[in-house]
């Protein structure tokens, strides 16, 4: 293909793009507003809603922007009135057999429907007919509720299943208005990336079991980071408010999961939320377990202990679960502080590491092994698993630090190593979730520290290929909890200030825009509904 | 009323009053395949050549000439489809099922040369899966062209090889848009695809593909034995050659005849089509199948059936189906049969016609039952408005013509049912059969 | 389940089968496997024919399905033995199409689309069946019958065996 560029006005302003830009990548690309509900740039061109209308100097006839390629020379514009009368009338025809349940409807406050009206509805609807009855909430599948009288068939969900989980569970039966998206009967929508189907419907047809009635949009924030679900590390956006994280949504990168994540990477939040995390640091001894306050309490403890110890009665386990400058503040402590080399990977995935399917998910569960490796290697450590089991059964390893894992439910052997880690003399487990079993383990000694999860911190996460993910602290659940940059510090001895933010003012982010999404600007006014138990 | 010397000009249906047509000796015997032989001698750009001279537009509907359609196609050897297009479906419309059934021979011999000059190695005849007679016809008369070898390899020695197949539809009339066929052809809902690309790049399995209608691939067998100098007499300079007129609703003898191009429309009713029963006058006409807007009696009797006079008058001469309404009907309930069909018929792929062509229909049917609001007069006028020429294919205009048609030209009837709740012609309101709402 | 499950006869079956090498792609055998599943199971198609076309086509059950949802051909309930589809448009509306299917369902006392008590009749509407300069006409079981009287029409409806 040539690198030559193809010139271009769109709205007075000028352009260049590649050769092979249709009108509405171009404005899209380009920050320019344009309606559109059938078009996403992950799928095939549908052509449908014909909303993505613009008037091209020369045609007489408005043209939709998507099957458009951009020409040399070309002068766009999607703001005349030809257009705007276009869009309204497009819009119209898309309203006239919806149900125009907004308030009872999961997508109010992020409706293409709603967002268009605001810009260019009939504010004088004329449809006086009865409109078309279709199926209500049709159980879809495992996650997925329809409503065939919101859908508005612009085909999105049906291209996915088609063309990018190939999965094919779902059709457009029927035709004309009596069309109606679904599956063959009682065959499920029931596959790994089925959520994926809910982000791009653009209205409230498709939405999830999981988030549907848990909150309204408008009372969410939403900030990127990156999935810690697996080795791909998608790019993605979580939605939480101050009573938690309520949903994940993937991010577009194009480098990375291009516009999608699958559903099990939207499941992780939960142990991100309040209920499941270790809240307090706690201390086990003569048979039972105590309550011990803070975090930075456990941790100052916990240090004495491996101050009086040999180094080499010293041992940490790892595993890929933390940030790049978690790994680094850690092995500064142990290598050049405590002059121990028995740092171990845990990492029961190590068989299934090369395993994907295709699309997304891969066997590594972990978002940070090859970081991980990169700061063991430039340590020098080399360590055999069964050195550390042997250590322990011997009493040799007399202080072990663990830092668990948060993504809980990837480690089936949580039991098996909660009993192997018990052995030491005194355990050490820092962890940000509530580590399963760890109450009838049998220990010995044992300090619990509580750590942040990976939405509470800053950090870099290096992917399956290599890329390395920066990316930045979304809000905070559990302030009291360490980072392991903080706990690195703490167990070294040095003193660290921890400050405590009250719950309320907890939501630090700021929320993010698309450049080419409608907002509805009394939608920001409402931020004052975050604040809504003050009124 | 009618001019004095009123009669067919029997060009294509020479011999169609001969039964023995139908089959493979009765067609050779009465010149079959002739043509063939000779067009496997010329050049094949010369046939294009020759086609594009004869002046033939085709006869499905759109009236775009053959032998530019023919010139989209790449010019390389990828691997090409010819797709004879007989999914007939345009209400009003029966020739192709008349040529199909009489003379099937005469089709497939005009596929075999087009394909020859386009260079294409396999053609299918989609034919609309009602249309059983059609089907078996063509079936037979393809294994009897295998026979004696004017399909399968090396076609009479020339080192041309071709073969066809018959597809037979499922109902929809849809399927006669082009790209919504080559969707059918496909195994898939008979949705029109996106243009661009357009067929002759891009159509039957992304593949170059022309897609021509029945009377207009049997028309080429004509050119190449007269000569395009010799259709060209027929007919005038912009719609040359004759044209079969498929002519039915209110007339004493409807059927299908064949006349040349810019034929005077009155001559067609009252001549060949009879007039009317007696105590009837006309009252309006629908030229070219029911998509082509409506004409007042005053504009049919001056009009002439060709495509330059018919669009003047702002309508089309389309598929030449002719629908003859008198003055018995009430305006208002025929065009809630045509929106009826059209809502019907949406494909329901794009916005504008699958939610206009149903909201059109329940607003008619609404007038029709004596509930109309005055508004609705207007709002049809609207929502017709906004569904032309915003869609993939051209079924949303097709359903805005007539509407927009029968309104502008027959308010009175549309005014004084909405005002007394009952038709100005038949005196009563129309209950609904059942809600609109059911469709299929 | 297995009970209802229907199957191909295994003529069928092989019917099905060269269909799916006849074209270009496996995908256009769909129309023709619907037609033949439909013949075999008594005129019209359910979810188990769709079904059985899905096992032995191995294409997706939705992509069947979404191809006969769209084609009126394909009868999506149980149909009596004689399908009579009298057509509705305009130019058989213009000659006494709707007196024609009026009077047919009063004489075979059934409603549009129902089936006969004694399982014969089905009377439906159906758009432009391309006879229009012989209206009124009906379809019976892929026949035209053409220039309908509401007599002639049941005459020849009382002459079905």
């Amino acid at each position: 293909m040539s690198d030559t560029k193809v010139k271009c006005t769109i709205n007075g302003t000028e352009l260049e793009v590649k050769p092979g830009t249709t009108i509405i990548q171009a404005m899209t690309e380009n920050a320019q507003r344009i309606a559109h509900y059938c078009w996403h740039p992950g799928l095939s061109i549908a052509g449908v809603c014909r909303l993505c209308m613009v008037e091209i100097e020369g045609n007489p006839r408005v043209q939709i922007a998507c099957n458009t390629l951009v020409t040399e020379g070309m002068k766009i514009n999607n703001t005349s009135e030809k257009v705007k009368d276009a869009v309204k009338w497009g819009l119209d025809f898309h309203l006239i057999n919806h149900p125009l349940d907004c308030p009872i409807c999961d997508q109010a406050g992020e409706c293409g429907l709603q967002d268009q009206y605001m810009e260019y509805g009939k504010y004088n609807p004329e449809m006086a007919e009865s409109k078309q009855k279709k199926h209500k909430v049709v159980d879809l599948g495992p996650t997925v509720v329809l409503d065939s009288e919101r859908c508005i068939l612009c085909s999105r969900c049906v291209r996915f299943t088609d063309e990018v989980s190939k999965t094919n569970e779902l059709g457009i039966f029927n035709r004309g208005d009596h069309a109606e998206i679904g599956t063959h009967d009682g065959k499920k929508l029931d596959n790994k990336y089925s959520l994926n189907t809910v982000d791009i419907c653009p209205v409230g047809a498709l939405t999830s079991k999981d988030f549907r009635f848990k909150q309204r949009v408008w009372y969410l924030k939403d900030s990127d980071t990156v999935c810690n679900g697996c080795s791909t590390g998608c790019n993605v956006k979580v939605y939480f408010n101050k009573e938690g994280l309520f949903r994940v949504k993937p991010k577009t990168n194009q480098n990375v999961n291009g516009h999608w994540m699958c559903d099990e990477g939207r499941d992780i939040y939960k142990f991100v939320n309040r209920d499941n995390r270790q809240l307090k640091g706690r201390k086990y001894g003569n048979g039972s377990w105590h309550e011990e306050g803070h975090a930075g309490v456990a941790a100052k403890d916990a240090a004495i202990f491996l101050k009086g110890a040999k180094a080499d009665e010293i041992a940490l386990v790892l595993t890929g679960q933390n940030t790049n400058e978690e790994y680094e503040a850690l092995l500064n402590t142990f290598v050049n502080i405590y002059k121990t080399k028995n740092i171990y990977h845990w990492w029961p995935h190590e068989a299934q590491a090369e395993q994907f399917d295709g699309l997304l998910l891969r066997g590594d569960k972990n978002p940070n092994t090859a970081g991980l490796k990169q700061a063991l290697t430039k340590h020098g450590i080399s360590t055999k698993w069964a050195d550390l089991e042997s250590g322990l059964k011997s009493g040799k390893i007399k202080q072990l630090v663990v830092i668990a894992p948060e993504n809980v439910f990837q480690y089936k052997d949580l039991a098996q190593k909660a009993a192997l880690f018990g052995q030491a003399e005194h355990l050490i487990l820092a962890t940000s979730v509530k580590f399963p079993g760890i109450e009838t383990a049998s220990l010995k000694t044992a300090t619990l520290i509580p750590l942040k999860s990976y939405i509470e911190k800053d950090g870099t996460f290096v992917n399956y290929k290599g890329d390395v993910q920066k990316f930045k602290k979304a809000t905070t659940v559990v302030s009291e909890a360490l980072t392991g940059v903080e706990l690195a510090h703490l167990l070294a001895g040095q003193s660290l200030k921890i400050e405590v933010v009250p719950t309320a003012d907890l939501l630090t982010a700021e929320s993010n825009t698309r450049k080419d999404q409608v907002t509805l600007d009394h939608r920001k006014k409402n931020e004052f509904v975050f604040n809504r138990g003050r009124l | 009323m009618a001019s004095a010397n009123v009669q067919e000009t029997k060009y294509l249906t020479e011999f169609y009053h001969l039964p023995e047509f139908k089959g493979l000796d009765g067609y050779k015997k009465n010149g079959g395949y002739k043509e063939l032989e000779k067009a496997l001698k010329m050049q094949p750009q010369a046939i294009i050549d020759e086609v594009k001279a004869s002046g033939l537009r085709g006869r499905g509907g759109a009236g775009f000439s053959t032998g530019m359609k023919w010139g989209f196609l790449p010019k390389n050897n990828e691997p090409r489809f010819l797709l004879c297009n007989a999914d007939e479906g345009e209400p009003g419309t029966f020739k192709d099922r008349m040529m199909m059934e009489k003379a099937p021979h005469q089709l497939i011999e005009g596929m075999i040369i087009s394909a020859f000059a386009i260079n294409s190695k396999k053609s299918y005849i989609y034919v609309r899966g009602e249309y059983d007679d059609s089907i078996n016809s063509l079936t037979t008369a393809i294994q009897e062209a295998y026979k004696a070898g004017y399909l399968g390899k090396n076609i009479l020695g020339s080192g041309f090889d071709h073969d066809m197949d018959v597809y037979r539809g499922a109902g929809a009339y849809i399927c006669g848009e082009e790209t919504g066929m080559i969707s059918s052809l496909e195994g898939l809902k008979g949705q029109p695809k996106l243009k661009p690309p357009f067929p002759a790049v891009q159509g039957y399995l992304k593949k170059p593909t022309i897609v021509n209608n029945v009377e207009t691939l049997a028309v080429v067998k004509y050119v190449i034995r007269d000569g395009a100098a010799h259709y060209r007499k027929f007919g005038t300079e912009k719609s040359t050659g004759t044209k079969l007129f498929s002519l039915s609703g209110n007339v004493v003898k409807p059927g299908n005849y064949e006349v040349p191009l810019a034929y005077p429309m009155k001559d067609m009713i009252y001549g060949l089509g009879g007039g009317f029963k007696a105590g009837r006058q006309l009252k309006a006409v629908i030229p070219g199948g029911s998509s082509a807007p409506v004409l007042t009696a005053e504009e049919a009797n001056r009009a002439t059936l060709d495509y330059e006079n018919l669009a003047q008058m702002g309508s089309m001469l389309g598929s030449g189906a002719i629908i003859v309404i008198d003055d018995s009907n009430c305006m208002v309930q025929c065009l809630a049969n045509l929106t009826h069909f059209y809502h019907h018929e949406s494909c329901g792929q794009c916005t504008p016609c699958r939610e206009g062509t149903g909201w059109l229909d329940k607003i008619v049917h609404s007038i029709l039952s004596g509930k109309g609001r005055p508004q609705d007069i207007e709002l049809l006028i609207k929502v017709a408005d906004n569904m032309k020429g915003k869609t993939i294919c051209a079924l949303s205009d097709a359903a805005a013509l007539p509407v927009l048609s029968f309104v502008t030209k027959f308010r009175d009837e549309f005014e004084y049912f909405v005002r007394e709740g009952k038709s100005k012609v038949k005196g009563t309101a129309f209950a609904p059969k059942g809600d609109a709402n059911v469709g299929h | 389940m297995t009970s209802n499950m229907f199957q191909l006869s295994e003529e069928g079956k092989q019917k099905v089968l060269a269909e799916l090498k006849r074209y270009e792609s496996r995908q256009s055998a769909v129309l023709p496997a619907l037609y033949i599943g439909q013949k075999e199971n008594k005129g019209h198609i359910n979810a188990e024919v769709i079904k059985e076309l899905s096992r032995v086509m191995d294409i997706p059950e939705s992509q069947i399905n979404e191809v006969f949802t769209f084609y009126t051909m394909y009868n999506k309930q149980k149909i009596g033995k004689y399908h009579v589809q009298v057509c509705r448009t305009l130019s058989c509306m213009l000659n006494g199409a709707e007196e024609l299917t009026a009077h047919l369902c009063k004489d075979l006392n059934v409603k549009m689309n129902q089936v006969t008590a004694d399982g014969r009749f089905t009377v439906s509407e159906a758009e432009c069946l391309g006879s229009c300069g012989t209206a009124p006409m009906m379809q019976i079981a892929d026949k035209y019958y053409e220039n309908l009287t509401p007599e002639s029409a049941m005459n020849i409806l009382r002459g079905m065996k």
